[in-house]
């Protein structure tokens, strides 16, 4: 009689290593490898991808590989316009796959990029469908989910968005122009970061205080400000963006100012560059800029001194994408005491941190794909060039660097900072 | 006695360019082609559309013979071939052997236009089976069906799904002993591609390539249109081999971007086959005595600085004659060539005169 199921598949155990008698013997007996030849170029989803509006560019690729020098997400994985492209040439449904959600939208590519292939375009149209095809890493779903609920990524309640306020020494200093609409000189726009995360809090507060000390008249939405949508227009919900642009562009509509500060870079791109399309047409400073452009008095009032070597990152939003690399930098060679370094891929080739385009709620997806995280890669860089400080000025890169910090277990040897901050630590 | 009798051999592209040029400079010149028709290459392969800018080589070319037709200074011979030649120039005897029979002329200059000869994919090696499948064609086979506008699988005689070119046949190969590059191929490949898109749309069009090579204005006006406008799929590593799998043909290699073998069943395999030294261009150096330079076409002087004169006083070349070369070289090279007999002729005239 023939047995006919000798091996029960339970017994099919693969463990992580084995070791017997000293020797270790793990292996990986039972991994699927691919096929290694190709037998067809299927470009269903190369075509899908092309007849999109804003894909277009994906098929102009000549294989030059220009975008893989700057890539930050290559250097710490495998991943790439160019090789994209031939994932697309050879088959891959890009639509459904790891590919399209590992572009933090940095925008380095298209800085070298000879064929005009334009990932900040492709990007965005691909996973808009995906999205539409229910294609989408669970983390950023729920972040999604938020932020149509809540108005923030978090899920926090907006009733708790001045929370923040309430550890100021003088609450009164933060005029809620909802609660006072009178006419303002500046409307700050604070940001999800600034307003719930724990370090964002604090450089929240920072710029309450150093806004207060330069005498701005300004105010803020409070509880009527909504995420600025940004990253969720890049990480492929446009039309989530256009309600938040439109509740903000409604929100700013009601007061009279005579230009908005925002704390952050992503909510810089959305209001100067993005929120014009759906009617809201406002002068727009990231804080870098408005202060800078005080420098003078700013500097009459830096009466301590920070003596430490500051390295600073450029944010992809505030510098590739918008062009801005020196309103931050003049602030930092402003303080007194600071040794400024600059580390190796600077201004237009700074690296990226890996929070954008939807990264910021990616990094458990990401892990899996990366040999370290971006923000890791850029913190051993920092340190690299001996900095005891890396000033950032986007609300994002506080919590990212934090982390980083720790993961590289370099606690202790290199402090994060927003700018903000120590602009705070010395002046009075 | 005036040495100005200006002989241009070859009537393709740079052939009549020359003779044109040393008609209206005013020099008698005597075009003759041993083909019954002018027009070289691009008539007698059946070439559909000129690269790069797509004209009809039938209209082209019949632009380029009106302007040689009944004009006073040149004397058209077709079906003609030069079998003698004796003495040197500015006084070259040459025998002709043409319809009505031997004639002997002679000569104050000539002007070499014999063109190039297609690569023959089976000569040297069979690795592309282009005897063997009947779906393995060249760029000139596939001339002819896109001039017929019927662009089909040999075998079956529909149209393809999944046609593909192989770049460098017969060119810059050691084994076969074809060091260069034939300058052309990769333009009219990306032509031809770009045909069949438009004449099958859905047809799949791959290329595979060491380099692409698409010099100068090439590059966007052909290359980038193909890509980005036609959607030809340009992939980099060229094909080992053509093997056979039931009735269809398989293009074997590496996909060498991706670093992975690749074997693809093709309807059509287009070989992009190169140039050679016409037998033409062999045999005139034979009379003519001019030594062939190491890639076997006739040799020039003077380097990138003089692309027609020859080491034999008196005699130039023009077009493929003297290595690969595409329409513009060959037009240019025409005219230059032209300039360069006219000058010769002239300046042995004055010579005589001053010698009294």
């Amino acid at each position: 009689m023939i047995r006919k199921e000798r091996v029960r598949q339970e017994s099919f155990v693969q463990k992580e290593s084995v070791i017997i008698e000293g020797v270790d013997i793990s292996g990986q007996w039972n991994k699927m490898w691919e096929a290694r030849e190709i037998t067809e170029y299927d470009l269903t989803y190369m075509d899908k991808l092309t007849d999109l509006p804003g894909g277009e560019s994906m098929g102009w690729c000549y294989q030059c590989g220009a975008c893989i020098g700057v890539c930050p997400v290559d250097h710490v994985g495998n991943y790439g316009p160019r090789k994209i492209f031939r994932q697309l040439q050879t088959g891959l449904d890009f639509f459904n796959s790891a590919e399209l959600w590992q572009c933090t939208t940095c925008m380095n590519c298209l800085r070298v990029r000879p064929k005009e292939v334009d990932m900040i375009k492709i990007i965005p149209a691909a996973r808009e469908l995906a999205v539409l095809e229910g294609h989408i890493p669970a983390e950023l779903q729920e972040m999604f989910q938020n932020v149509a609920e809540y108005g923030n990524p978090m899920g926090e309640s907006a009733r708790k968005r001045v929370r923040w306020i309430k550890e100021l020494e003088d609450e009164t200093s933060v005029r809620i122009l909802p609660k006072d609409p009178a006419p303002v000189d500046v409307l700050w726009f604070v940001g999800d970061y600034y307003a719930y995360h724990q370090r964002g809090e604090d450089a929240a507060r920072s710029m309450a205080r150093v806004f207060s000390r330069i005498g701005a008249d300004f105010g803020i939405l409070g509880i009527d400000e909504k995420c600025d949508g940004d990253s969720q227009r890049l990480a492929g919900e446009p039309g989530l963006f256009a309600e938040l642009a439109e509740h903000n562009i409604e929100q700013f509509n009601k007061y009279e100012f005579n230009k908005i500060v925002v704390s952050g870079p992503h909510a810089y791109n959305a209001i100067k560059n993005e929120y014009p399309k759906h009617g809201g047409e406002f002068e727009t400073l990231h804080y870098t800029q408005f202060l800078a452009g005080q420098l003078e008095a700013l500097k009459d009032l830096m009466t301590g001194s920070f003596e430490k070597k500051v390295t600073f990152h450029d944010p992809c939003y505030l510098g590739r994408h918008n062009g801005e690399y020196d309103a931050p930098r003049n602030l930092i060679q402003a303080i007194p005491g600071i040794d400024f370094v600059e580390m190796y891929r600077c201004r237009e080739q700074g690296y990226c941190c890996g929070g954008g385009g939807g990264g910021m709620w990616l990094d458990g997806f990401m892990s899996e794909h990366v040999e370290e995280r971006l923000s890791e890669n850029r913190v051993k860089e920092a340190i690299e060039v001996g900095a005891e400080v890396l000033a950032v000025c986007c609300p994002y890169e506080v919590s990212r660097f934090e982390d980083a910090v720790k993961s590289t277990d370099n606690d202790g040897r290199l402090e994060v900072l927003d700018i903000i901050e120590i602009l705070d630590m010395v002046t009075a | 006695m005036d040495h100005n009798l200006i002989l241009v051999i070859g009537g393709g592209p740079a052939g009549l360019e020359a003779a044109r040029g040393t008609g209206d400079l005013g020099y008698p010149t005597i075009l003759v082609d041993k083909r019954d028709v002018f027009g070289g290459t691009p008539i007698s392969a059946g070439y559909a559309a000129l690269t790069p800018d797509m004209r009809s080589a039938d209209e082209a070319m019949a632009e380029m013979i009106e302007a040689v037709l009944n004009h006073d200074e040149i004397d058209l011979r077709t079906g003609t071939e030069i079998i003698a030649v004796s003495g040197s120039a500015p006084e070259l005897s040459v025998t002709l052997r043409g319809p009505k029979g031997e004639e002997q002329i002679t000569i104050s200059s000539a002007i070499i236009a014999t063109g190039f000869q297609h690569f023959d994919p089976g000569r040297e090696t069979q690795i592309y089976g282009y005897y063997e499948f009947d779906d393995v064609i060249t760029l000139v086979d596939a001339e002819k069906m896109l001039k017929a506008g019927n662009f089909v699988r040999p075998s079956t005689g529909e149209p393809p799904k999944q046609v593909c070119f192989i770049q460098c046949v017969g060119s810059r190969d050691r084994q076969i002993g074809n060091f260069w590059c034939s300058k052309v191929c990769c333009g009219v490949a990306t032509k031809e591609a770009i045909e069949i898109r438009d004449l099958v749309p859905d047809c799949r069009v791959f290329v595979f390539y060491i380099d692409m090579r698409m010099y100068g204005f090439w590059e966007d006006e052909l290359y980038w249109k193909a890509q980005e406008e036609k959607k030809v799929n340009f992939i980099r590593g060229i094909v080992t081999e053509v093997t056979m799998r039931g009735d269809t043909v398989v293009v074997k290699g590496e996909d060498t971007t991706m670093g992975r073998p690749m074997e693809i069943a093709m309807d059509v395999v287009i070989l992009s086959v190169g140039m050679e030294p016409s037998e033409g261009t062999i045999e005139m150096s034979k009379l003519f005595n001019i030594p062939l330079e190491s890639h076997g076409f006739i040799a020039t002087i003077g380097g990138a600085l003089n692309t027609v004169t020859t080491s034999v006083p008196g005699i130039f070349v023009a077009g493929a004659a003297a290595g690969p070369a595409d329409l513009e070289d060959s037009i240019s090279m025409g005219g230059a060539s032209a300039m360069k007999a006219a000058a010769f002729c002239r300046n042995k005239s004055k010579e005589l005169a001053a010698a009294g």
